[in-house]
């Protein structure tokens, strides 16, 4: 043994709110459990908080829910608005219908929650009044909104008709200094600066962000009741198509079926009592179970449901391609270590042709109970 | 068929060719056109703000435009003004959802029905004018939705409208209405004609668009983690039970992410 000190190199360390490894003298990091220890941290998942400061300004993002959740492309409105803040700049989310998730995580300072206008009915001059208001009393230097048929690019375009706003839309590319849009059609893009109001197309921004916001609700008395101010439009109501009949592009629900579906018929009963459109895998088109139109995947179509049952599918890299935009994935399979299993949100282990029997029964059942309880 | 005490007018815009940049007729704007025409026939009035040496106006008559008034806008000014004067007296106004041609930012129907004083409606696919004596005529129209849903919509006229580019329509081209066809240029009085310094600078697009993403600040062993190990969602697999207690649990993940509504 050498007389000479040496530094552990693997000595405890903590990691700081910044993400960086901090070793400080004197500690050894005994009293965290946390430190020293960075795959642990990493599973506890704490973001630091975006900024201590408190808000001069504020950058605001306006999105309608979809079932009680912001959608991808709510989400990476929200994110902009985020990453493009200064310390001094406090990011408020108005979120137009019901929310039933929590938003700190998406760097957000506080939160107006506007339950009575979920993108289901169409009220737009009211929604617009409400925004208006807190457009107003907050005075915000940057106004960030998904750009969808949803909702959100009809009220942007009110919004900004009807205050003459600087506004880009369509936004391909956006950083600090400017935001891009396509021109002409696409061959030509062009720049400007960062104007009031940005309207995001999907996939400019990353909605990954490695920090958090306060996440305070805006308290609803605070929110000015909106008037029930004549209104022009009369909303007739929402149809909702047979599933079969919607492409399977647009398709909200799909049932999807692959190899492992020995009868179609009962993957056929299923889709129609979940009220879902029929996918397939490119090996069962193969075999002639299904036409070729019903192909998802690399070679097929690229669907973006809300949700996905694969039965029998064993998820090939190419299928899974074909569902990347699909937000919850239901697999049925035999095989455990199919890589589907990697992907599904739930996976259900067992005979695919028994499984979907059993899903057909529970599901009539829990539609009987609900009608009987209806009528109740 | 429709009274004609309601006017129909549509705008048509200089279309161009995404990629060669050659006139033709904007594909969103034949819709529209083709929407007009279903709904007023032969008495369809199509307005262009720009020049009436457009190439692409040409295009629009083989589809079925018969007379296009042009109101003359110097190239780069804003035709916001002339369309609001010309198109004053008609009860509705279709256009297509966005122009080929410069900005293409889908902002015109919503800045005309401002200036106007109307209401506005966009992703319209279907439009059905209605007379009723007690609350003077209304046209019934259907909005394109995502997922495959549509929405029933009345609106009072007069109106402004913006077509879904899938709107059902049938488009035909024939050149004898081509040749048959007649451009009439119209002059607008009272517009200070002025042409306002764009605030956008146009490149080729030669580059993908770059995302925003937030810079993040990890260690050096963080980092090295992050490139071995990919983000593995964990997903809930069910091993254990009967196919019925399966179901079950299918059936709850379903109503707890509100999948479906029993």
């Amino acid at each position: 043994m050498s007389e000479i000190k040496r530094v552990d190199p693997r000595r405890p360390y903590q990691v700081t709110p910044k993400g960086l490894r901090r070793i400080v003298a004197g500690q050894d990091g005994g009293a965290s459990p946390t430190i020293g220890d960075p795959g642990h941290a990493q599973k506890r998942q704490v973001k630091p908080l975006r900024t201590r400061q408190s808000p001069v300004g504020w950058h605001m993002a306006i999105a309608h829910t979809s079932r009680g959740r912001l959608d991808a492309h709510a989400r990476e409105a929200l994110a902009a608005a985020a990453i493009l803040a200064s310390p001094e700049t406090g990011i408020i989310a108005v979120i137009l219908g019901e929310l039933n998730e929590a938003l700190p995580e998406l760097g957000v300072d506080r939160i107006a929650i506007l339950p009575e206008f979920d993108c289901g009915r169409f009220q737009p001059e009211r929604e617009l009044e409400a925004v208006e208001a807190l457009v107003e009393k907050y005075a915000p230097t940057h106004i960030f909104m998904p750009d969808n048929a949803a909702g959100d690019g009809d009220l942007g375009r009110r919004l900004i008709a009807k205050h003459g706003h600087n506004s880009a839309t369509h936004v391909v590319e956006i950083d600090r200094e400017h935001v891009a849009t396509p021109w002409s059609g696409g061959a030509q893009r062009a720049l400007a600066e960062l104007p009031r109001v940005i309207l995001l197309d999907v996939g400019a921004v990353d909605a990954a962000i490695p920090f958090s916001g306060t996440g305070e609700h805006i308290p609803p008395a605070e929110l000015a009741a909106v008037p029930a101010s004549p209104v022009a439009f009369q909303d007739l109501g929402v149809e909702k198509p047979d599933a079969t009949e919607i492409a399977l592009e647009e398709a909200d629900f799909i049932v999807s079926g692959g190899n492992g579906v020995a009868r179609v018929a009962t993957l056929e009963a299923l889709a129609k009592s979940l009220g879902a459109a029929i996918g397939a895998s490119r090996v069962a088109v193969d075999d002639g179970k299904f036409s070729r139109d019903k192909q998802i995947g690399a070679s097929g179509k690229t669907v973006s449901a809300s949700a996905y049952i694969a039965v029998g599918i064993s998820g090939a890299v190419q299928h899974l391609q074909g569902i990347k935009d699909c937000r919850h994935v239901i697999a049925f399979n035999r095989d455990a270590g199919a890589p589907i299993v990697k992907r599904a949100d739930l996976t259900v282990i067992g005979d695919a042709e028994e499984l979907m029997q059993a899903l057909i029964n529970r599901v009539s059942q829990a539609r009987m109970q609900s009608e009987t309880a209806g009528v109740r | 068929m429709t009274k004609p005490s309601i006017s129909v007018a549509v705008l048509v815009s200089a279309g161009r060719h995404p990629l060669t940049g050659s006139p033709r007729a904007c594909r969103g704007d034949c819709v529209a056109l083709a929407l007009g025409r279903s709904l007023a026939g032969e008495a369809l009035r199509v307005i262009h703000a720009g020049s009436p040496d457009e190439l692409s106006l040409q295009d629009y008559l083989a589809v079925g435009a018969g007379t296009i008034e042009v109101l003359r806008v110097e190239p780069g000014g804003d035709v916001l003004p002339a369309i609001a004067a010309h198109a004053q007296g008609i009860d509705v106004i279709l256009m297509g959802w966005r122009t080929e041609f410069g900005a293409g930012s889908g902002l015109l129907p919503y800045a005309l029905a401002h200036r106007l004083g109307r209401p506005v409606i966009a992703n319209v696919l279907d439009i059905a004018i209605e007379n009723s004596a007690s609350n003077g005529s209304q046209v019934k129209l259907r909005q394109f939705l995502p997922k495959g849903q549509r929405r029933r919509i009345a609106c009072p006229l007069p109106a402004v409208i913006a077509v879904h580019p899938a709107a059902p329509v049938e488009l035909s081209y024939a050149y004898a209405r081509r040749t048959s066809g007649r451009i009439v240029p119209v002059t607008v009085r009272d517009l200070a004609e002025q042409v306002l310094p764009s605030p956008w600078t146009v490149v080729p697009a030669t580059r993908r668009a770059v995302r925003l993403k937030a810079e993040e600040k990890k260690a050096g062993h963080a980092r090295m983690l992050s490139a071995i190990a990919s983000e593995a969602k964990a997903g809930v697999v069910a091993f254990e039970g009967t196919s019925v207690d399966k179901a079950q649990v299918v059936l709850n993940y379903l109503r707890e992410n509100n999948l479906v509504d029993f």
